[in-house]
């Protein structure tokens, strides 16, 4: 065990390796790329066993870590944003295969317009198709839940791949202090892979995947896929309190931070999680009682872990760094959805911020907690509300003048310099 | 290079290993050479198939194969042997395969995939190196969906989206394979099963990619009687418009040139794809323009 | 309500036999519903295709479960599983069965609780048409039964839905439907509508829970081998090849290598034999054999066994 610097995509990449991935399917994309380039030096140089093989496409990356999988070895991909997308066909078919790996996915937001920085509307459009979901805040966290995923995927009675989640820039480029746990207590926490009976073999051959005719067929197989992810929730808490046994570090489904006695959380995922907690301190020098709580695990859904912390709080300020067109936050329309109908449910505040990689400031956490207790007091629940300041769209409007747009003349940016 | 085992007919397959049963066409082409190619692979194969008319021979819970198969997309048939043969190689390099208990890996795919949607990924498994035997079945449409045009489709073919006769021109998979300098590539069909089962005992002793492409005379796109698949296949042949050939060592043979080649529109006017080059009346000058097609290809061939 | 379902195999026009109705009823003012279902069986494999007509706007979807009016394009589906001919029959169910057996031979040996007309194709058909004509019988023989079409009314219908066909099709399509039209006038109107389904009286469905279950059994894979040889691909079969042994030369690998089905095997004598369990009928063997010693027959319905199921 050794305390080092480590960005998040170091860190993804160390659990891969300590995770001893016998196959790894690569694929360049921006902010993912160190993480494979990290993998396919090592295997280059022998320090690590497994084999690097960059595929042409995500999709055909995917494809092939399935089809590895399924073959019965362990394996580690990663990607992001146009990548997950691109690869989106084989996202929704891999489950159904049974056969489990951990992919790394490092947020960054959707074309169009084309971008580079982080927002979770990449993963989230992952969200239906049967992969385990862990977000992460931290890069310790990143290399950690890499370890956590593929017991978790693996796990008897799960048996399905899983995505652990990283923020792009935030935390794919930001180095901070990682523990590495030594290869030894890495194994004693992740026995090796044990395919099963999943598997091609000479002697046990088998028609892997075949197709179905019939809503009867299919929807059985659908069904038994949702209730292994249903039982990835039990099983998550058994891999968590292994991983605290052997590592000292503990990891719950949903994170709650100085939530025992608070009137008002702020409900998010992902890095900005520790943004909000510094805000928490703040505000509770101030006297205001308000704590986070963050799901790490978004797939299985905690609904019910969710409806006993949040059961009784004044109001919830939900963010969400991303945006589904036409419907507002995701993260607001799944809360709003397990709360619903429940006793002393709390009031839910929501606001739209981060995308693309837009920061969210302290000052706005400390907005949106004055806010949320005025919803409160005034019982009446606001509009979603965009974090977004006048300053910003003035920056925009000069922009467009530069662009040509042809805008009335009151909009007209200024060109200060 | 060792002698291949397979001299004449009497050395061909007598057992049929390929399960009955499976609910493709009666008289399908594709499944005439798949059958007679999977009787020389045998059963320790594990083929990876493409979405296409080949994805309903294993409905759940009926498989035709006595060997794995895995259904992966349309476009990444040879991805997904890529990750099988790697997971193979990991395996028998850790020592928890014996090697004799190692597969033959196989790519399965019709021509909207190979010609088309996954031919990307295609390129790149052979630009990899990866050893795996990809076969081709090409009906020259999407057929699975009911005969629409493909990149494998001649020009002049009429299919449920060229109704008045398709516009564009064949691609030539062969030559793209063959450009990539691939250990080996064969074209084959089911109507000639001596030329065929030599390329396919060929290429399974071969190591690195390899192409097996089969024209497959498709009844039901084409518009033909299903007895008609084996004679259509042999029109095909005798009239040049299905070379069989073969790319080894970076040489190119013809394993059959027909001599004299029969008129183009022999074959052509046996199918109702073809139908309206011949009724109401001839268009000859179309007629004429297939045959020039077929003539320059064999005039560039010693 | 007239639902009403059409039974035969893929090519010989059900979807279309479904249209032509749908279209005569609705040019005799009706709402009506028209749909083909298929799996992936191809040519030659059992599919159907269903009507709904009514004088108010329909807004049943689906298969038909309660069926007034079954027709069957060739008795060799009769016995056929998987066509699933006589699902959900009823007392009030009309069976109409292209067959040159009669209807009360059929009632009798299927027990059906309900009417069989036997039309054997002969009958409405010039001989030397096309297979494709038994959906225009099909399509006339409804319209005679449901006793609410005129018959002047099947050429338009058959007109506006057969235009790209030309004149000769559609001419050789409506001499059949109205002959099978005529042919049913002894039994005009013998079709009853169906009511709506009773709220209050019915069956509920049998729900369960279903449990967990462990991913080496609820996963969608084929743990062995073989298994399609239990589909009996025979059943699509309306050719039957016969190999003369005496003409048989015993070349021991031409029509078993051609055969794309596997479905000829031969002894280590050097005999070939015809799996007819899984042989569809594409006569491919017959096209290939080099001494001529494979011939054709017409398919003939299977041994008839049992009731309706």
């Amino acid at each position: 065990m050794r305390r080092t610097l480590l960005t998040g995509n170091g860190a993804a990449a160390w659990g891969a390796r300590l995770a001893e991935a016998d196959y790894v399917p690569a694929f360049p994309i921006t902010p993912q790329t160190e993480i494979i380039e990290a993998l396919a030096g090592w295997s280059e140089r022998g320090e690590m066993a497994g084999r690097v093989v960059t595929l042409d496409s995500e999709h055909s990356m995917l494809t092939a870590a399935a089809a590895a999988a399924a073959t019965g070895v362990r394996v580690f991909t990663a990607t992001s944003s146009q990548g997950l997308l691109y690869g989106m066909e084989m996202i929704y078919t891999a489950p159904g295969w049974r056969a489990p790996f951990v992919m790394v996915n490092v947020s960054r937001a959707l074309a169009s317009p084309i971008t580079l920085e982080a927002d979770h509307n990449d993963i989230l459009a992952a969200r239906d198709s049967g992969f385990l979901q862990i977000h992460c805040a931290t890069c310790q966290e990143v290399l950690d839940s890499v370890l956590m995923a593929y017991r978790l995927a693996e796990h008897p009675q799960v048996r399905l791949p899983a995505i652990v989640n990283l923020d792009g820039f935030y935390l794919s480029f930001t180095r901070e202090p990682v523990v590495i746990p030594d290869q030894e207590q890495v194994r004693r926490f992740l026995p090796p892979f044990d395919p099963g009976n999943v598997a091609f073999r000479a002697d046990r051959p088998a028609s892997q995947a075949a197709l179905v005719l019939g809503g009867s067929l299919y929807s059985y197989f659908r069904y038994e896929a949702h209730l292994a992810t249903l039982q990835a929730l039990t099983a998550y808490e058994e891999v968590a309190q292994a991983f605290e046994r052997e590592m000292g570090r503990r990891y719950p489904a949903v994170e709650a931070y100085r939530a025992e006695d608070a009137e008002y959380i702020f409900f998010l995922m992902g890095a900005y999680a520790t943004k909000a907690k510094d805000a928490v301190n703040r505000l509770r020098e101030r006297g205001m009682r308000i704590g986070v709580v963050r799901p790490r695990l978004l797939r299985p859904y905690p609904a019910r872990i969710l409806q006993e912390l949040l059961r009784g709080r004044r109001a919830v300020a939900v963010i969400d760094q991303n945006l589904s067109m036409g419907m507002g936050g995701i993260l607001y329309s799944e809360l709003a959805s397990a709360l619903y109908g429940m006793k002393d449910a709390p009031m839910l505040v929501s606001y739209i911020g981060g995308l693309g990689g837009r920061d969210i400031s302290t000052e706005e956490l400390f907005t949106m907690a004055a806010q949320t207790r005025e919803a409160a007091d005034a019982g009446v629940t606001p509009e979603p509300r965009l974090l977004y300041t006048a300053a910003e769209l003035r920056e925009v409007r000069k922009m467009q003048t530069i662009a040509g747009s042809k805008l009335p003349g009151h909009m007209e940016g200024k060109n200060d310099e | 290079m060792s002698e291949g085992t397979i001299k004449s007919m009497k050395n061909l397959p007598q057992e049929h290993i390929l399960g009955e049963g499976t609910s493709l066409c009666a008289g399908c082409g594709g499944l005439g050479a798949l059958h007679q190619i999977y009787d020389l692979l045998g059963e320790k194969t594990v083929i990876v198939n493409a979405a296409g008319c080949m994805t309903s021979l294993a409905i759940y819970p009926y498989t035709p194969f006595r060997g794995s198969w895995l259904y992966t997309a349309m476009a990444s048939a040879a991805s997904g042997a890529q990750g099988i043969r790697d997971a193979l190689d990991v395996l028998i390099a850790q020592g928890r395969l014996p090697t004799e208990d190692d597969l033959t890996v196989i790519a399965l795919a019709g021509d909207g995939s190979s010609y088309g949607m996954g031919l990307s990924a295609t390129s790149a498994a052979i630009e990899r190196n990866l050893d795996f035997l990809y076969i081709c079945y090409d009906n020259e449409g999407y057929g699975n969906t009911g005969q629409q045009f493909s990149a494998a489709t001649p020009w002049g073919a009429r299919t449920t989206t060229s109704r008045g006769g398709h516009h564009g021109k064949k691609k030539d998979l062969f030559a793209i394979w063959a450009a990539h300098h691939p250990v080996y590539a064969a074209t084959v069909i089911g109507a000639e099963p001596l030329d065929l089962a030599r390329k396919v005992e060929k290429a399974i002793r071969l190591r690195g990619p390899r192409l097996i492409l089969a024209m497959a005379p498709c009844p039901t796109g084409w518009g033909y009687d299903p007895q008609e698949t084996v004679e259509i296949g042999r029109l095909a042949v005798r009239c040049g418009i299905w070379p069989l050939k073969e790319y080894e060592e970076g040489r190119l043979t013809h394993t059959r040139i027909p001599q004299p080649r029969i008129p183009v529109e022999e074959y052509l006017q046996k199918q109702s794809r073809f139908r309206h080059l011949f009724k109401p009346e001839r268009n000859a000058e179309a007629i004429a323009h297939i045959q020039a097609e077929v003539d320059r290809y064999w005039s560039n061939v010693a | 309500m007239f639902r009403i379902r059409f039974h035969g195999r893929g090519g010989q026009g059900m979807k279309t036999a479904a249209n032509l109705l749908s279209r005569a009823f609705f040019l005799e003012g009706y709402e009506i519903q028209d749909a083909p279902r298929y799996g992936s069986e191809r040519r030659g494999a059992p599919i159907f295709a269903y009507v709904r007509a009514d004088r108010e706007p329909i807004l049943e979807r689906g298969a038909i479960t309660r069926p007034d009016l079954i027709l069957v394009a060739d008795d060799s589906l009769i016995h056929n599983p998987s066509a699933g001919v006589l699902q959900n029959v009823n007392s009030r169910t009309v069976l109409l069965i292209h067959s040159e057996v009669p209807g009360e031979v059929w009632k009798d040996r299927l027990q059906f609780p309900g009417t069989i007309i036997g039309l054997p194709l002969s009958a409405v058909a010039r001989s030397g048409a096309q297979i494709p004509v038994v959906s225009a019988s099909c399509t006339g023989a409804a319209a005679g039964l449901v006793g609410v079409i005129r018959r002047e009314t099947l050429e338009p219908a058959l007109r506006e839905e057969l235009t790209r066909l030309g004149e000769s099709v559609i001419a050789q399509n409506l001499e059949t439907a109205l002959s099978a039209y005529d042919a049913m006038q002894p039994y005009a109107g013998c079709v009853k509508e169906g009511g709506a389904l009773s709220a209050e009286d019915y069956a509920p469905p049998d729900w369960i829970e279903i449990p967990y279950e462990d991913s080496t059994i609820s996963a969608p894979v084929i743990y062995r081998t073989a298994t399609s040889e239990q589909i009996q691909t025979g059943l699509w079969r309306t050719r039957r090849p016969l190999i003369d042994y005496s003409h048989c030369n015993r070349c021991s690998w031409v029509c078993s290598t051609f055969c794309p089905d596997s479905a000829i095997h031969v002894d280590p004598d050097r005999t070939p034999h015809i799996d007819y369990e899984h042989c569809k009928g594409c006569m491919i063997c017959l096209a290939v054999c080099p001494p001529h010693a494979i011939y054709m027959e017409k398919e003939q319905p299977a041994p008839i066994e049992g009731g309706a199921r």
